[in-house]
């Protein structure tokens, strides 16, 4: 029993530890390592030691019904089975907020404030056009010129979108010179589906969505792809942002029998989950828990899971707070009603008691909470509906109507703080799910602001939202700078350059793109001789990058690198292969097979038609112990928590996968098929189809004739090596008539393309 | 340290930090020389900086933040939960009271199983003491036995799960839940690479495969994804992708690099030499590089007939783990940071059924090759600042469960160290008598982690990363440094 006394103790120290830093994720589980507690002598602390038996099993309440039951199997109970503590909880006292902790901008009441006054107007299209440039106008920055009309389409269809424009679309849009070409444009993309597939995936990345449940056996969630199914028809049809906020809160409560609205709360439930874990209650916690962390994350930008163990460090978030809000789910039942998938549902059985956790410890439940709302995002004191104890119902749907309130500071802001950063490359404020103290200072407070406010106004309007951002001055200009492209061409090209011309613009050029040339947005290398709009472009761009290298002052777009998904898919479009195919359960393309061995057997089942291999990248299966190689390797979230922003990492991975899967040389062959297709074996004609296809432009004189250079001297070598066609990649379908040297050369020449910067980034 | 226990916040988007965030193996330093190559350094508006570029550079090799007792860790890990009551913790109550259920004065143990209740199971080998310490150690092991006083023993290790994926997650990154960084990945963070032309952290997988958890246990959570562990294999393609597909060859992959470097240069040119490009570039090259680097990694051809057969290399049952044994002394010999091997296939270790059975299997397979590896890292310089670690997810209970087997035990088991900076031929702390709990000097999983990044010459207090607001650790808010294991 000496043993056990220091181990007891080693254990006690551990606890204790947790009081000083931070906040930790329960690692509590360290009592079992912990000699039998009653046996040991129990030292004088005040840390309070539970006395009750410390592997009380799982009631019945809380063990899966079998899988055949037809009906709706209510899974387990979020209701707590251990009320019958006898010991006292432990008191732990909640601060008061202070005017201190009120005092964060975030915090604080939305303003409208008006737009300001600027000195050249003719620049500004709309209200974020006015906030943007005065604060350039304050700094002495000069914001750059728009960019060509095939970047911006460029830019604009992959932002809305995710796919590339069509040649036709290019070139449409390059001969539409009437005065509302551009917002046609955007009119079209946000009508296409394809909009919804796009920004369903930033969505799907807050809602740390996949469709199996890690852990040991990555179970799949045969129903899962209906919350994803569901943000994406949503999105599609413009659900107002309230609406789409409150019926993944509470779509059950709210819409009572609707099908959809119940597939909308898939949203609770949607992060990982260890079904065999031993103790079923600790299931619930870390469920109730991950919950409630991911809900303040994603709707109010505050990092509230900080609060699970104790106290927030640094925001005024009590642990309180914390299971206050989780109380709010407490009642509910987790549900899988075939066939709907792991959705809410609320609980007819009485209301249980909710009570804080000690240190975020399962076993240790303390205090009793009402639920509620964090004190410090609820500035109304808006209550929990009904006040009537015995009624378990209406808690979430009075959570979603307190997150859609259009005047609260946090929701309002971290959602249209969200719509800036995937258009713009990065929020207002740069850590788009902590508006907290932690958080960073959002670049143009007013902006800001009026967006929030905005919003409602728009009648929550996503798509007016979106079309108000895109028809913006700021978002249409250039990435780069002008001198070193198009003013150091030759006198005759500079107007011949696709400059996206507003009507009754100042530039005052009717330029067209030259018939048969098409656009090309590809400086060749500088010159010497620099006209003098060359040399003011250049003191411009030289004096914004060296006051404002990091672009706080959004004096230029931000070059942005293609995620995984819109690589994928960009291939598939270029490729003329991309399956139309529309929701539906994940699909699994083909994996190698030393990827496939990293899972258990037989959790990756290849999709037996061929067609769905090419379907979107948001239909892929998103298992959540294998992200797909090409995804992951560009930064893919692992779905583990709600992710706000990814990663963006240049890795010799990357390349790898580009130059040399499977996935890369199929597209390739296709693509070079579909030059065959289309521009017969006219070499020019391939390239440039080739080039509209990958880059969305017309190669350069130069860029044409080193692609020329390439294929020949490609198609020799191959020819000089004697390979024969089976030790050669060749276009598919393969082309009757066509040199197979040359064949082989033009699909190297494709796989090069998709290797290219270009190719993965937008400007 | 600064570069260590502060990183910018990832979500701005200023150059310097974008470089923090590029890697992967990618070799930054190579970039300016590559852009000089090109004749881009001449114009005054890019801003190169080799030394900054040096300094920037994710993988580049770090001071840690004292003299280092190793350098490169080799972690063999035994997947599934071997039997430290049959291999390297004898308890001779266990024999004594054989067959009977354990004794109340334990009270309540919570199991995966329900085996609480089960007889007592004495140990199904026998140990004896080995070499001049008399460090003892069963017959399950007779070749490692002969490695006796070069092992530490950690007798006393605990974790907090019973569930396999849980345990594996808290051996690789300190939490029971899914999604934190991993030691190889808080290593290389730490110390970077010293081999430019591969991933600082490579994980060498059971050919069976079926990781319990998958995956995330080499992942780098919220650390930089240039971090994480990258699966390697042995054979002609040991890196996902590494070689052109059918089809295409070295010289068609040479010109379309050509071609791919003219049309970047100009791509690059007119976009004010951005560094996140040119990164690109570099990355580009050190891919190519990778291919001829990697292949030459796992091939042991070179290697003598003797040492080939020192672990044990073309006998039927220990040729596939000696191989990979012998492949992780090529790694690190090469300056690969951390290196981790798997043994056991989904069931792997987890002998519920029948202890001698599996145990028997598994330890023929491992046996001569890990005697090989410590061996042949004496011999070649490499065991002093090579450090050697040995466990499962957990131990396995006292208990017996379907007669002859074992259910889960993560409250007392053994991992041992071996090679730098470790003293060899002790057993440190103690399991209770029947090997259920750990009760002397327990360690933690939090104390290992603290001790191998000791170790390694990294303060675990002091190794952190800002994420969500708080600058988190791998042994988060606890972790001792065992130092009585210290050479």
């Amino acid at each position: 029993m000496m043993m056990a006394g220091i181990s007891f103790i080693a254990a006690l120290i551990r606890v204790m530890a947790c009081r000083t830093v931070g906040w930790a994720w329960p690692t509590a589980a360290s009592w079992w390592a912990m000699p039998t507690l009653q046996a040991s002598t129990r030292p004088a602390s005040s840390v309070s030691i539970p006395t009750t038996p410390l592997s009380s099993p799982p009631t019945l309440l809380h063990i899966f019904a079998p899988h055949f039951f037809a009906i709706p199997l209510l899974v387990f109970h979020l209701v707590l089975v251990s009320s019958a503590r006898a010991d006292e909880p432990p008191a732990i006292e909640e601060a008061p907020l202070t005017a201190a902790d009120r005092d964060h901008w975030a915090f604080q009441p939305l303003a409208r404030p008006a737009p300001p006054a600027v000195k050249n107007a003719s620049w500004v299209r709309t209200p974020i056009d006015s906030f943007i440039l005065a604060g350039l106008e304050h700094e002495n920055l000069a914001p750059q010129p728009p960019a060509d009309r095939a970047t911006l389409l460029r830019r604009a269809t992959i932002d809305l979108t995710g796919l590339p424009p069509d040649p036709a679309d290019i070139n449409a849009f390059l001969a539409d010179r009437s005065p509302d070409a551009w917002e046609r444009v955007i009119d079209r993309l946000l009508a296409s589906p394809a909009y919804g597939e796009r920004w369903a995936q930033h969505w799907l990345d807050l809602a740390r969505f996949a469709e199996s449940d890690g852990f040991e056996f990555d179970k799949v969630r045969p129903d899962a792809w209906r919350y994803r199914d569901w943000v994406i028809e949503a999105l599609n049809a413009d659900l107002p942002y309230d609406e789409f906020v409150q019926l993944q809160i509470a779509g059950d409560e709210l819409l009572p029998g609707d099908r959809q609205a119940a597939a909308a709360t898939g949203f609770l439930l949607a992060g990982p989950d260890m079904p065999d874990i031993n103790s079923q209650d600790e299931r619930r916690h870390n469920l109730l828990n991950e919950m409630t962390a991911a809900v303040g994350s994603v709707f109010l930008g505050l990092q509230i899971g900080c609060a699970q163990c104790h106290d927030h460090k640094y925001d005024p978030i009590s642990q309180f707070d914390f299971y206050r809000l989780r109380a709010v789910f407490e009642t509910a039942e987790y549900f899988q009603p075939q066939p709907l998938g792991r959705v809410m549902h609320e609980s007819a059985s009485p209301v249980s008691t909710s009570r804080l956790m000690v240190r975020g410890d399962f076993r240790r439940p303390g205090p009793k909470v009402s639920p509620g709302f964090p004190r410090i995002a609820n500035p109304w004191n808006d209550s929990v509906a009904p006040p009537a104890e015995e009624d378990s119902s209406g808690r979430r749907a009075a959570l979603a109507r307190f997150l859609t309130r259009a005047d609260h500071p946090l929701a309002t802001r971290v959602i249209v703080n969200r719509l800036w950063q995937h258009h713009f490359g990065r929020g207002l404020v740069t850590t788009p799910s902590d508006l907290g103290v932690m958080g960073s200072w959002p670049a143009q407070p007013p902006l800001l602001d009026w967006l929030a406010t905005e919003l409602p106004r728009q009648g929550w309007s996503l798509k007016r939202m979106h079309r108000l951002l895109v028809t913006s001055t700021v978002y249409q200009q250039s990435s780069r700078p002008d001198f070193l492209s198009v003013s150091s061409r030759s006198g005759t090209r500079e107007s011949s350059d696709n400059k996206f011309l507003f009507p009754g613009e100042r530039l005052g050029e009717g330029a067209s793109a030259q018939p048969g040339e098409g656009p090309s947005a590809q400086p060749d290398p500088p010159n010497n001789h620099e006209s003098p709009s060359a040399s003011l472009s250049r003191r411009n761009w030289t004096t914004a990058s060296a006051a404002d290298p990091d672009n706080q002052h959004w004096w230029r777009m931000n070059r942005r690198r293609l995620d995984g998904e819109t690589i994928r898919d960009l291939m598939l479009a270029a490729s003329d292969n991309l399956s139309p195919r529309r929701g539906g359960p994940g699909v699994m393309p083909p994996l190698p097979d030393e990827v496939a061995a990293t899972l258990l057997k037989g959790q990756w089942k290849i999709s037996l038609d061929e067609e769905d291999h090419r379907r979107r990248s948001i239909y892929l299966m998103a298992r959540r112990n294998l992200r797909y190689p090409l995804f992951e390797a560009f930064d893919r979230p692992d779905a583990l928590l709600s992710c706000p922003q990814r990663d963006r990492s240049t890795t010799a991975p990357q390349a790898l996968i580009l130059l040399n899967s499977d996935f890369a040389l199929q597209q390739a062959r296709r693509l070079a098929g579909y030059l065959y297709a289309r521009a017969g074996n006219d070499q020019d004609a391939q390239i440039t189809l080739c080039y509209l296809r990958v880059l969305s432009r017309s190669p350069t004189a130069k860029e044409l004739a080193d692609a020329r250079e390439f294929l020949t001297a490609g198609a020799q070598r191959l020819q000089a090596e004697n390979r024969s066609p089976d030790e050669l990649a060749l276009p598919e379908p393969r082309s009757a008539d066509a040199d197979f040297c040359q064949s082989a050369a033009l699909v190297q020449f494709c796989l090069a393309m998709f290797n290219a910067n270009e190719f993965v980034y937008v400007d | 340290m600064s570069s260590i226990s502060r990183t910018p916040d990832p979500l701005a988007g200023n150059r310097r930090e974008f470089l923090l965030r590029a890697g992967g193996g990618l070799g930054i330093v190579a970039l300016a020389s590559l852009l000089d190559e090109q004749g881009l350094l001449a114009d005054q508006t890019a801003v190169v900086d080799a030394e900054q570029r040096k300094t920037a550079d994710p993988l580049a090799a770090k001071s840690p933040h004292f003299a280092p007792r190793a350098k490169r860790v080799i972690y063999l890990f035994l997947h599934g939960g071997p039997s430290h009551v049959d291999l390297w913790d004898p308890k001779p109550d266990l024999i004594k009271y054989a067959g009977q259920p354990l004794p109340e004065s334990f009270g309540a143990v919570m199991t995966r199983r329900k085996v609480a209740q089960n007889p007592l199971l004495p140990p199904v080998r026998p140990f004896r003491p080995r070499g001049q310490s008399g460090l003892e150690i069963s017959d399950f092991l007779p070749e490692l036995s002969g490695c006796a006083d070069d092992l530490c023993v950690l007798r006393s290790c605990h974790g907090d799960s019973v569930n396999h994926p849980q345990s594996v997650y808290q051996l690789n990154t300190g939490s029971i839940l899914m999604g934190r960084p991993s030691l190889g990945s808080w290593i290389s963070y730490g110390l970077g690479s010293e081999n430019r032309d591969m991933p600082a952290f490579l994980v060498l997988p059971d050919p069976g495969g079926g990781l319990k958890g998958g995956p995330p246990a080499w992942g780098s959570g919220y650390l930089p994804s240039v971090y994480q562990g990258t699966t390697m294999r042995t054979g002609a393609s040991p890196i996902l992708n590494l070689r052109p597909p059918a089809g295409i060859t070295a010289g068609d992959q040479r010109a379309m690099l050509d071609w791919l470097r003219r049309q970047n240069a100009r791509h690059h040119a007119a976009r004010d030499f951005d560094d996140e490009l040119a990164a690109r570039v570099a990355s580009y090259e050190l891919a190519f590089r990778m291919q001829t680097a990697a292949p030459d990694m796992v091939d042991v051809s070179a290697e003598t007939e003797e040492t080939k057969r020192l672990y044990g290399i073309g006998d039927k049952e220990t040729d596939e783990f000696g191989t990979r044994c012998l492949l992780a002394r090529r790694l690190v010999e090469r300056g690969v940071r951390f290196v981790q091997l798997y043994s056991g296939d989904t069931n792997g270790w987890d002998a519920h059924k029948n202890v001698e059975q599996n145990h028997g299997q598994l330890c023929r397979r491992i046996d001569k090759p890990v005697a090989g590896l410590l061996a042949d890292l004496k011999r070649r310089g490499l065991w002093d600042d090579t450090l050697v670690v040995c466990g499962g997810e957990f131990g396995r209970m006292p208990m017996s469960e379907q007669g002859k087997g074992r259910d889960h035990n993560p409250w007392g088991y053994s991992v041992w160290l071996a090679g730098g900076g470790v003293r060899g031929g002790m057993a440190y702390g103690a399991t209770d008598p029947v090997g259920l709990r750990a009760a002397e000097q327990p360690v933690h999983v939090h104390d290992l982690h603290a001790t191998l990044l000791h170790l390694l010459g990294l303060d675990h207090t002091r190794l952190t990363f800002f994420h969500n607001g708080r600058d988190e650790r791998l042994t988060d808010v606890a972790g001792n440094v065992v130092h009585d294991i210290l050479a």
